[in-house]
């Protein structure tokens, strides 16, 4: 069955080889409410936007705040800086990863369940229970087309992020990047999640650094080209292309 | 980077079990098994930590042979490092050939390199069922093809 919802301002689709029973469903929804209800910006209620607007402080938070902080810290810390949940203008924004942790508790319930499928929010994906189907990539520059097309087997998670359409969301120390976007295949989805961020906010010049800090995939669209880790599938080598070319 | 450069790194960081002289000074047991080629004495050493040196004959020049250290944790996994000590020096340093958990080949190198757009994209990508993209808004999603294999799903 395929179903979506709306949650953290995207869609939630989530597909599975056999029905989820309507209980299943709803805790799975539940999930992701939570995690908006305590983490997103958009809800004055929220702790976080209590935080940003200094009427809450961060150590008077709810531990769920405490500890998805600390989670966010460590990921700056292994990425250089390059992810961080700091913005420019000093507002605490936990999205990045808080994205990622929900989509990681609705898999294991879903797993728990035996379900078999993937479960895709905002554009990561995370497949559960061996999923054997296949995953796309959008083509930054047009989304209804596909850049590129992928397994998900023990790297079940699968996240890109781009700079193209994202307003405000990758904020980047060096001020602006020529990455596009970065899909990035893994064993979790907040390692690809982050992995995917950092390398759009850190631009070409940090992309190998970071590619050789994570045991990760990665497919980088740059103003200059397309650019992909070893391990990235490659089902058609360039020589089996043009007609033309020489061999050998 | 090569796996000669990686493991060099990998010595340079003390990580490597030191065979011979001056790679550390932790009192480790070398325990001495078969062996390899020639030299005044051979062995195969195996020590019990990341680092650490022959205990005896610190200032010596070390025992010819060939010499498998202990395992180094890297983000791979584990990679053990096969050394020779020839004339009291270390002549060769090679990492053993490891796969990881998926089982494929252990590469030393994650770094990315330009490819085509045709290259990455099968015969079987008509069979996409879900589309990772940098769709962050409800709009975005409307106008998407995972919206578009969404509702023919239903």
């Amino acid at each position: 069955m395929r179903w979506t919802f709306g949650t953290m301002g995207t869609v939630a689709s989530i597909l599975t080889e056999g029905d989820v029973a309507p209980l299943l469903r709803a805790r799975v929804e539940t999930i992701f409410e939570g995690y908006d209800q305590i983490f997103s910006l958009y809800r004055r209620e929220s702790p976080l936007a209590a935080i940003a607007r200094g009427e809450l402080h961060l150590a008077d938070a709810p531990d769920v705040v405490r500890d998805e902080y600390a989670r966010a810290v460590r990921w700056r810390a292994r990425t250089h800086g390059w992810f961080d949940p700091h913005r420019p203008d000093g507002v605490l924004d936990l999205s990045g990863t808080i994205k990622a942790v929900a989509m990681a508790r609705a898999a294991e319930a879903l797993a728990g369940d035996e379900a078999r499928g993937v479960v895709s929010v905002g554009g990561d994906l995370l497949a559960i229970g061996g999923w054997q189907g296949r995953a796309g990539v959008a083509d930054p520059a047009d989304r209804g087309r596909l850049l590129a097309d992928v397994d998900l087997g023990r790297r079940a998670a699968l996240a890109t992020s781009g700079s193209a359409e994202r307003g405000d969301h990758i904020w980047s120390r060096a001020g602006s990047t020529d990455v596009l976007q970065a899909t990035v295949r893994g064993h979790d989805i907040v390692t690809a999640d982050v992995v995917a961020t950092a390398l759009v906010a850190a631009g070409t010049t940090e992309m190998d650094d970071l590619l050789e800090s994570f045991d990760v995939d990665a497919l980088v669209v740059t103003d200059a080209g397309m650019f992909a880790s070893p391990g990235w599938p490659r089902p058609r080598a360039s020589a089996d292309l043009s007609p033309t070319s020489a061999r050998g | 980077m090569n796996a000669r450069t990686f493991v060099g790194g990998m010595i340079a960081s003390g990580v490597i079990l030191g065979v011979g002289a001056g790679v550390g000074t932790a009192a480790h047991q070398l325990t001495v098994s078969s062996v390899s080629t020639g030299g005044s004495a051979t062995g195969t050493a195996a020590g019990n930590g990341s680092s650490g040196a022959s205990s005896s004959g610190a200032s010596s020049s070390g025992v010819d042979g060939t010499y498998t250290g202990a395992s180094a944790s890297t983000r791979f996994g584990d990679v053990q490092v096969q050394v020779t000590v020839s004339g009291g020096r270390i002549t060769d340093v090679t990492a053993l050939h490891l796969t990881d958990a998926d089982g494929r080949s252990v590469q030393i190198s994650n770094r990315a390199a330009p490819i085509l757009r045709d290259e990455v994209l099968s015969a079987q990508s008509a069979n996409v069922q879900m589309v990772s993209g940098a769709t962050y808004t409800s709009e975005a999603y409307l106008t998407s093809l995972q919206s578009a294999l969404d509702q023919a799903g239903m």
